[in-house]
C-alpha cells in the first residue's frame, strides 16, 4: 500500500457540496494535503504554481467547460508533468465522453456514485502504475530524451510485469516520434497478434501512414472505426491522413467524431475544413459553436472568430461577419497580433462584400500593425496574406507567405495553412510550386553554409546563418546551424564572450521554436563542451 | 422505447441508489437478515434498470462501447467483490486469482462487461446450491472466455435451444438479451464479434466470449 499522506493532491469541482463530499472520501483514503479549485481558471493557476502528485477532477466543470478540456490544455502547455496522476470523476451517462479522449486521456476515471473503498483501490492502482512507469515518464517531458525513454522501455520489457502492455504502448509512441516506422509497425503487429486492442490498431495505421502506405492505412482505419466507434484517436488519425488529398472525406470524418464527443478544437477543425470545402453553412455553424460553447474563454482562438466572419460573408451575411470581427476584439487582450488579425479579417469581409475601398483601408491598418509588431504569430500573418489575396495584391501576399514558410520551414501544419491561403485565392498549383521552391531554398541555405564551413570559409558561413537566424526566429534548424557555426569559430579562433553569447542566444531561440528538434542536443553538447565556466548556462536539454 | 419511459427508468435508478445508501446505513446501525435481503433485491433491480437503459440507447442507435485495456486480475476482483451473497446461505464464489494474474490485460468495455458478469453471477447464486465457479481464460482460437458455472439444475432445454428469451420462467429474460447485445457489440477490425454461450455441465454454464 502506498502511503497517500505524503502526497500532494488537487481536487477540481465546480459544485461546493461535491467538493466537500469527495474531499471527505479522499481523507478516508489517507490523502491529507489536498488543495481545491472551483473552475478551470483556478485549476490552471494552481497547477502552474504547485507540483501535484495527484489531480482529481470532475468531468463537468460548468460554464461549458469540462475536465477533458482542462487536461488537454495543461498537458499541451506542458505545465502538468506526465508523472502526475490525473483521475477523472464522471456521471454514469458521461463516462464514454471521458474515456474517448484521443491524444490526452486521464490515467483513470471513476463513475459516480462510488464508495471510499472503491476510490482507495483505484487511487492505489493508478499511483502504483505511475510509480512503476516513472523511469520512462521522466524522459518524455519537455526536457526529455526520447532515446533514453526508449532504453528505459526496453529495460522494463526485459522483465515481464503487469505493466508490460503499458510500456509497449509508450514505446510505440516513442518509435513513431523518432520516425522508426518499421520498428513501430512491428511492435504494434506483435501486440495485435496476441490480442485485439484499439491503441495498437491505430498505432499500426499511423505506422503504415508514416511509411507512406496511405491506402492501406486508410482502409485499416475505416475498419478500426467500425469496430471501435468510440475511439477518437482513430478518427483523428484518419482525418490527418485524408486532409492531405481528400478534404471532403476528412470533413465527414470530423463530423462523425463530433457526434462521439464535441470539443472546441474539433469544431474549429470542422469549420476550417468546411470553409476550405466551400461548405459555408456548415463552417459557420462549427465556428459559432466553437465561439459560443466555451464561455470560460480558455480554449478560444482568434481563428474561431475569423473563420466565423469568413463563412458568414461568403453567404452574404456582411453585417454578421463584421459583428464577428468586432466580437473577436472583445474577447482577447489588446496586442499587435490581435490588431493584425482583426484588421486582416475585416479587410477580407469588405473585399468579399464588394467594398474595395473599405477593404484597402483595413488592409493598410493590418500591414502597418504587422510592421510595428514584433513576433506576430503565424496565424495572424497567414490571415494577412489572405487579406492581400482578397484585395488582389498577390505580390504582397506571396512575400508574406514566403516569410512564414521560411520561418516555419519544419512545421507541416503552418505550411499546410500557407498552401490553403494559395488555394483559397485559386492559386493551388502555383502555391505548391512556390512553397516547394521556398523549402528548397532553405535547404540550400543550410547545406551551402555547412559546405562553406567545411571548406574553411567559416566566417562567411557564420555571417550567412546569423542573418537568416535573426530574421527567422521560429526556424529551429537555422538557429541550431547558426549556433554551431559560432561554436566552430570558438574552436578555431578561441573563446570570445561575443561568440559564446551568440551561440547561447541561438540555442535558446531554437529551443523556444522547437524544444524537440532532433539536432538540438548536438548544439547543446558542443556549447557545454566549449563554453568557459563563467559563460551563461543553458536552460535547455537534459 | 419512448424517451419519457427512459427518463422514468433513469429517475427510478437514481431513487434506488438513494435507497441503497439508506439500506447501507441501516445495516451499519442494526444489521439484520431482512436488510441483507433488501440489499440483494435492490442491487438486482438496479442492475436491471441499468440494463434496460442500455437496451434503450442501443435502440436509439446511441450506444457506443468504450473499449480499453483492463488488467484482468483487477477487473475480476472488482466484479466479484461487489456481489452480495444471498443472506444466510453458505454459497461461495470460487475464483482462481493466480491463473487470472497470468493473463495480463484485455481490451473491452469494463462497465458493460461487469454488468453482464454480475448478472450471470447473481443468476448462478439464485439457481445453484453452494459452489459457483467464476473463471477466465484465453482461447486457443483467439479471444477471451469468461465462464460462470453453478451446481444447480442447469438451464431449461428451451433456453438452450434459444426458443425462449427467458433465462428462467420467473424473469423477463432481459439479462440474457442484454448480455447478447454487449457480447455482439464487442468487435475487432478484422470482423470478429463476441458471443454468449449457454450449456449444462453439472449445472448451468454461462460463457461470455470476447474477441
Amino acid at each position: 500500500m502506498i502511503d497517500l499522506s505524503k502526497l500532494n493532491g488537487l481536487l477540481i469541482d465546480d459544485i461546493p457540496e461535491m467538493r466537500s463530499a469527495v474531499r471527505i472520501q479522499l481523507t478516508d483514503c489517507g490523502l491529507e494535503h489536498c488543495d481545491a479549485a472551483r473552475n478551470i481558471k483556478e485549476a490552471i493557476e494552481k497547477i502552474s504554481a504547485n507540483r501535484y502528485d495527484l489531480i482529481i477532477c470532475d468531468y463537468n466543470l460548468g460554464q461549458g467547460a469540462d475536465g477533458q478540456q482542462l487536461l488537454e490544455l495543461v498537458r499541451r502547455r506542458k505545465i502538468l508533468p506526465l508523472t502526475t496522476v490525473f483521475l477523472m470523476i464522471t456521471g454514469e451517462t458521461g463516462y464514454e465522453q471521458v474515456s474517448t479522449a484521443a491524444e490526452y486521456s486521464p490515467d483513470d476515471y471513476l463513475i459516480k456514485p462510488f464508495t471510499s473503498q472503491t476510490l482507495q483501490t483505484r487511487l492505489q492502482r493508478v499511483i502504483d502504475k505511475k510509480l512503476a512507469l516513472r523511469a520512462v515518464y521522466v524522459h518524455l517531458g519537455e526536457r526529455g530524451d526520447k532515446q533514453k525513454a526508449l532504453a528505459e522501455c526496453d529495460a522494463m520489457l526485459a522483465q515481464p510485469s503487469r505493466y508490460s502492455l503499458d510500456v509497449m504502448r509508450i514505446k510505440g509512441e516513442v518509435l513513431l516520434d523518432l520516425q522508426r516506422n518499421d520498428d513501430a509497425l512491428a511492435l504494434y503487429q506483435a501486440v495485435l497478434d496476441q490480442r485485439a486492442t484499439p491503441w495498437a490498431s491505430v498505432g499500426k495505421a499511423r505506422a503504415l501512414a508514416a511509411r507512406g502506405d496511405d491506402a492501406e492505412a486508410r482502409e485499416h482505419l475505416d475498419k478500426v472505426i467500425d469496430a471501435y466507434p468510440n475511439y477518437l484517436a482513430a478518427y483523428d488519425s484518419l482525418t490527418l491522413l485524408l486532409e492531405k488529398n481528400d478534404r471532403v472525406a476528412a470533413q465527414k470524418v470530423v463530423e462523425r467524431a463530433l457526434k462521439v464527443a464535441p470539443s472546441t478544437q474539433r469544431q474549429r477543425q470542422l469549420g476550417t475544413l468546411a470553409l476550405d470545402n466551400k461548405d459555408f453553412t456548415r463552417a459557420e455553424d462549427a465556428f459559432r459553436r466553437a465561439v459560443d460553447k466555451d464561455r470560460s474563454g480558455f480554449f478560444k482562438s482568434h481563428d474561431d472568430y475569423s473563420g466565423l466572419a469568413k463563412s458568414q460573408v461568403e453567404q452574404g451575411k456582411v453585417q454578421e461577419a463584421l459583428a464577428a470581427v468586432k466580437e473577436m476584439g472583445q474577447h482577447f487582450g489588446h496586442s499587435a497580433e490581435l490588431t493584425v488579425h482583426q484588421a486582416a479579417v475585416e479587410s477580407i469581409v469588405h473585399a468579399k462584400a464588394g467594398n474595395p475601398v473599405a477593404a484597402k483601408a483595413a488592409l493598410e491598418r493590418a500591414l502597418k500593425a504587422a510592421e510595428s509588431g514584433e513576433g506576430i504569430a503565424a496565424s495572424a500573418s497567414l490571415e494577412l496574406a489572405n487579406a492581400c489575396f482578397a484585395s488582389g495584391d498577390q505580390e504582397q501576399a506571396k512575400q508574406i507567405l514566403q516569410g512564414v514558410a521560411e520561418d516555419h520551414q519544419e512545421n507541416e501544419a503552418v505550411l499546410d495553412r500557407a498552401q490553403a491561403a494559395f488555394r483559397t485565392a485559386g492559386l493551388d498549383s502555383e502555391g505548391e510550386i512556390f512553397l516547394e521552391a521556398t523549402r528548397k531554398r532553405m535547404i540550400t541555405l543550410n547545406n551551402d553554409a555547412v559546405a562553406m564551413a567545411k571548406a574553411g570559409e567559416l566566417d562567411q558561413a557564420s555571417a550567412m546563418l546569423d542573418e537568416a537566424a535573426d530574421r527567422l526566429r521560429n526556424n529551429a534548424q537555422v538557429s541550431i546551424n547558426a549556433a554551431i557555426a559560432a561554436l566552430m569559430k570558438v574552436q578555431r579562433q578561441g573563446v570570445s564572450s561575443k561568440l559564446i553569447g551568440k551561440a547561447h542566444r541561438y540555442i535558446t531561440q531554437a529551443h523556444r521554436a522547437n524544444p524537440e528538434h532532433p539536432r538540438l542536443d548536438e548544439a547543446v553538447n558542443l556549447y557545454r563542451k566549449l563554453a568557459p565556466a563563467d559563460a551563461p548556462t543553458l536552460k535547455v536539454g537534459a | 422505447m419512448n424517451p419519457l419511459i427512459a427518463g422514468a427508468i433513469h429517475d427510478a435508478k437514481n431513487g434506488l441508489n438513494l435507497l441503497n445508501t439508506w439500506l447501507d446505513e441501516a445495516r451499519r446501525t442494526t444489521p439484520s437478515l431482512a436488510i441483507d435481503e433488501a440489499r440483494a433485491v435492490a442491487a438486482r433491480v438496479g442492475a436491471q434498470l441499468v440494463e434496460l437503459l442500455v437496451l434503450y440507447r442501443a435502440g436509439e442507435d446511441n450506444l457506443r462501447l468504450v473499449i480499453e485495456d483492463h488488467d484482468l486480475a483487477d477487473f475480476c476482483q472488482e466484479v466479484t467483490s461487489e456481489i452480495i451473497l444471498p443472506p444466510g446461505s453458505n454459497a461461495r464464489i470460487e475464483f482462481d486469482a493466480d491463473a487470472v494474474a497470468m493473463l495480463g490485460a484485455w481490451a473491452f468495455d469494463a462497465y458493460q462487461v461487469k454488468l453482464v458478469l454480475q448478472e450471470a453471477l447473481r443468476n448462478a447464486l439464485r439457481h445453484g446450491k453452494d459452489n459457483i465457479r467464476f473463471a477466465v481464460a484465453t482461447q486457443a482460437s483467439g479471444g477471451l472466455r469468461f465462464t460462470v458455472s453453478d451446481d444447480g439444475p442447469g438451464f431449461p432445454q428451451e433456453v438452450l435451444d434459444g426458443k425462449t428469451r427467458a433465462m428462467d420462467s420467473a424473469s423477463s429474460g432481459i439479462g440474457l438479451i442484454f448480455s447478447r447485445l454487449i457480447a455482439e457489440r464487442h468487435a475487432t477490425p478484422d470482423g470478429r464479434h463476441g458471443r454468449v454461450e449457454l450449456a449444462n455441465d453439472g449445472g448451468a454454464v454461462f460463457a461470455l466470449v470476447l474477441p
